[in-house]
Order: structure tokens, then sequence, then C-alpha cells
């Protein structure tokens, strides 16, 4: 044994080599793709977050000029107002299509599924285009409304909050629905019946039982929807025409149009915090699921 | 006592059919409203297929005609076809990049016994979190430093990047559900442990790596944020569709969309498929 490890012949060696996976319990195996991650992904971030606080003898002369100056302010409040109304709207429109889903017989129910999940799939900005296409000043519903003799001049529905909103609800309800859904299948349904054994209406298991159950998967999903919201670019971009700028539209300007990198980088770095939070209560509330 | 129990039991009947005729009302609203959501959602595919095939230059809907001529002119435009072989380039090698990394992790994660693999699995799920516009902005920065912004190299990486996570949460749960004794009587019949690998465990996981790829492919074919911010004069497919839909609307976007959906449809089914034989792999092996 001795004389082993002291001069391991090369047939040896080759074995270690080939057992050192197994034997050093999966870490050549993380290490590839850990180096990338720290590369390309925690070093830009970090970075990114030390380049806020340059010039380094002043460093949060940009988080004051982020908020105290009206154009900068405006653009938050306007990202704010806009995730608020997006997820306000996702978790009224997404519940009741859930639960009509949860009812729904097997085949059906599939059916409904894998349309919701197409529209989760077809590129956003293929949705965003097909907005344009209804939603514009030529468009279906503006020919419809001038058609019946509603109004005489086209009603503006982009390049307004209102097509964001639309525009938005519309790419991001799926992220509602799916989780949503699924968490309502998980929901024990013996609950509901002892509750009907038991001589409840329809109303009060609905209320009393199903809802309250279901709330903190309806709250997951509403916190998701605004930290994507917050980040929204491309649809802000197009249905907004520049008009509604939202927090990543500014940033987009900062670094290429005014190439003002440090202020981006803290406006970048004031929504990491506040993402990071929401994500946090988030996965508070889907670790009670 | 008696009484009380026998005057609710007589009120039962009248409660309930008041009832039931409210609890249709309210099941009949609910599917209205479900159905109009439904609508909402299906809009824009049900818009865009029509409107591909139309022989209008104007967004006229209906169609007043039918054509081929926005798929001519996709297939007609080299710019067009330029886009989507850069597209399909960098989304084959980030997908490819991003399923043997994030494989090789997710093994590591599943069956490995170092310290700190919680911390280092949030790490590669950590790109999900953070909002794309945020780390387009991060990396924009550090590739101009190191002189590899507007290159497809740099590209390719940061959607591999963005790829990494899923690819992670799809092989977590596909070696979960492998059995690990398989593994190990092969290691302990003498198998090294790269022969055990290549012809134990990889066919088997064959399925989910699969449906790994496809996901990792379309997000990064997908991908316009990262895109715009990182690429230079390279076009890929979105990032056109992007710059033409801030400029004007040109119809040539549906016949393209239109293709998209289709391969968004394709994808989902092999998805489906992919899963459903993954399943069974799994359980054909238990027994």
């Amino acid at each position: 044994m001795n004389a082993n490890i002291e001069a391991p012949d090369s047939r040896q060696a080759a074995s270690l080599w080939r057992r050192l996976p197994a034997m050093s319990g999966g870490v050549p195996q993380i290490l590839p793709a850990f180096i990338v991650i720290f590369l390309v992904f925690n070093i830009p971030i970090a970075s990114m977050l030390g380049r806020s606080l340059l010039p380094l003898d002043e460093p949060f002369a940009n988080y004051q000029e982020l908020f105290s100056r009206t154009v900068y302010l405006k653009v938050i409040w306007n990202t704010f107002f806009i995730a608020i109304v997006t997820t306000i709207i996702c978790c009224l429109l997404g519940y009741p299509l859930c639960y009509w889903m949860w009812k729904l017989s097997g085949r059906w129910r599939l059916i409904v599924v894998a349309l919701v999940a197409l529209t989760f799939w077809v590129s956003i900005l293929v949705r965003a285009y097909a907005w344009i296409v209804i939603l514009g000043n030529d468009g279906i519903v503006n020919q419809l409304i001038l058609a019946v003799g509603l109004t005489t001049v086209p009603v503006p529905f982009m390049y307004n909050r209102l097509g964001v909103v639309i525009g938005t609800t519309n790419v991001l309800l799926p992220f509602l629905i799916l989780p949503l859904f699924a968490a309502m299948m998980r929901l024990d349904k013996r609950l509901l019946l002892a509750a009907e054994s038991l001589g409840a209406s329809k109303n009060e298991i609905f209320w009393k039982i199903f809802f309250p159950l279901t709330m903190p998967a309806l709250l997951a999903g509403g916190i998701l929807i605004f930290i994507l919201t917050l980040g929204f670019f491309i649809t802000p971009a197009i249905l907004g025409g520049g008009r509604v700028p939202m927090v990543a539209n500014m940033m987009d300007l900062l670094i290429n149009r005014l190439p003002k990198w440090e202020l981006a980088a803290a406006i970048a770095s004031v929504l990491l915090a506040i993402t990071m939070c929401c994500f946090f209560l988030y996965q508070r509330l889907n670790s009670r699921l | 006592m008696d009484n009380s129990v026998a005057s609710s039991r007589s009120a039962e009947p009248a409660r309930s059919s008041v009832g039931s005729v409210v609890d249709k009302l309210a099941s009949g609203l609910i599917a209205v409203v479900a159905l109009v959501v439904l609508l909402f959602l299906t809009l824009p595919i049900l818009i865009v297929i029509p409107m591909s095939f139309s022989s209008a230059e104007a967004l006229t809907f209906p169609p007043p005609g039918l054509s081929l001529r926005w798929y001519e002119a996709f297939f007609g435009d080299s710019r067009w076809l330029a886009a989507a072989r850069t597209s399909i380039l960098v989304a084959v090698a980030s997908s490819s990049l991003a399923v043997v990394l994030g494989s090789a992790a997710s093994y590591s994660l599943v069956r490995g016994s170092w310290p700190g693999r919680n911390l280092v699995e949030a790490n590669l799920l950590l790109p999900l979190v953070v909002p794309q516009v945020i780390f387009a902005l991060a990396l924009y920065m550090v590739f101009a430093r190191v002189g590899i912004l507007g290159t497809l190299g740099g590209l390719i990486l940061a959607h591999t990047v963005l790829a990494l996570p899923y690819v992670v949460l799809i092989m977590s749960v596909a070696i979960r559900s492998f059995d690990v004794r398989i593994e190990q009587i092969a290691l302990s019949l003498g198998s090294s442990w790269p022969r055990m690998f290549v012809t134990i465990a990889l066919p088997n996981l064959a399925p989910s790596l699969a449906a790994a790829w496809l996901f990792a492919f379309v997000i990064s074919f997908d991908e316009v944020i990262l895109t715009i911010f990182l690429s230079g004069v390279n076009e890929t497919t979105p990032k056109r569709m992007f710059n033409e839909l801030t400029l004007q609307v040109n119809p040539t976007i549906t016949a393209i969309a239109t293709l998209l959906i289709v391969a968004s449809a394709v994808t989902i089914g092999a998805l489906a498929w992919f899963a459903k034989r993954g399943g069974l792999a799994a359980r054909s092996i238990i027994r």
C-alpha cells in the first residue's frame, strides 16, 4: 500500500481520475456552471452596484440626483402606478378564469390549459404587434366604434397608459393563471365535500373555504406580476410609443442616448433592491402554500 | 329543541331553491367572465394569423383578400433571413452550452454532498429573478470594458446565463426522479464514473435533456432585451422586429409572427411528448 501511494503507476492514476467525479461528491460537475455564473452574472451585477456609488468622494450623489429631479421621480411614479394597476387587473381577471377552469371537466380543462400555455409561449413582440392592430387609430376597435357611430374621431387607446396596461396585462396574465390554477388543483377536495355534507351552501363553501385557501396563491401570483411589470421594457416601448416611459426605458435612454452610466446604475440598483424585497415576500408566501 | 330542528328542516328546501337559482346565476356569470378573459388572452393570436395572409398594405381586419405576399416579403428579404440565421446560431450555441453546464450542475446539486449547495443553487437560479433589463445593463458595462460588447460570443454567453436556471430546474427534477441505486449498482460493479454517466444516466435522462434544450432554445430565440443592449450591429429576428415595431407598422411581421406561433405550438407539443417519455422512462426503470 505504502509503495503504491509513493509511486502510483499510471494505471492507478488513470483509475483515480475516472473515479474522481464520484468520489469528490459532485464538485467537478458544478464548477463549470458556477464559473460561468460567477463571471457573467455575479461580477457584472456587483460591479454595477459599485458603479452606482461613483465618484467615490461623493458616493450617494447619483441617488440624490435620482430622488430630487422631477423627471426621474415622474418615471418612477409612472412605473409603480402601471405595476399596481396591472397587478390588480391581473388578479381580478385571472381568479375567475382559474376558478372556471378548476370546475371544468377533464378534457375541456386540458384544452383551456393548453390555450393559456400557448399564449404564454407566443413572443411578446408578436402580441405587442397584435395590439397595435387592435387598438391603433385605424385599428379594429376604432373601426368598429366609428362604424357604429359612437364617436366621430378615433379614440386613443395606444401611446398612453391605457395601451401599456392592456398590453402588459395580456403578456403577464398567464404568469398568474398557471400557478394559481395549479394551486387550486392541489386543494384537497374532501374539505369542500365535508363542508357540503355539513350543510354549507355553495356560497359559504366558496367564501369560507375555497377562497381563503387559494388566497396565498393569488397573493404570490400578484407579487410576481408586480415584480415583472417593474422591469418591463418591450411593451411600454412599443405600445407606449415613448410617451409612457418606465424605469427600464429610462435606463435604456441613459445608457444608449445620453451616456450617464453611473445614474443608470443607481436606478438599476434601486429597482434591484425593490425586486429582491418583493421576491423575498413571494418566497415566504410560496413556502406556506 | 325539537321544534327548532323541525322548523329549520322545513325551511331548508325553500332556501336551497332560491340558493340554487343564485348559484346558477353566479356560475353563469363566472363562465361569461372567464370566456371573455380567455378571448382577451388569445385575441392577439386570432388576429395575427389571418392578417398574415392579407393582400392589403394597410392594417385592415378582416383582410380584404388573401395572399402570401408577406411570406414572400420575409423569405425574399436577405436582411430578415440574415437576422433569422443569427437568431438560430445564437440560440443553438447558447442552449447547447446551457444544457451541458446546467445538467452537470444539476447532477452535482441533486447527488452531491458538498457544503453550501443551497447557496450555489440559489445563485444559479438568480438570473430568473433579476429583471432582464438590469442584467442587460450590468453586462453592457462589463462587456464594454472587456471589449466583447457587440460580439456574437458575448451575446451567446449572456443567453447561456439566462437559459441556465431553466435547465437547472428541469434537470434537477429529472435527476431526482431517476433512482440513484441504479447508478450505485453500476459503480459498485466496477464501472468508472464517466462510463456509468454515459451508458446509464444519459440514456435515461435523454428525454428531459431534449426538453431542457428546447426550452433553452426558445428562451434565447425569443430574447429581446439583452440582445438590444449587447448585440451591437448584429441583428436577430426579435431585435429587428422590435426596431421595425417602434418605427412603423410593417405587415411582414404578421408572417413572421405566424411562423413563430406555429413554431411555439410545435414546441409545446414536443415538450409535452418529451415530458411524457421522460416519465415513462423513469417508470419503466423502476419496474
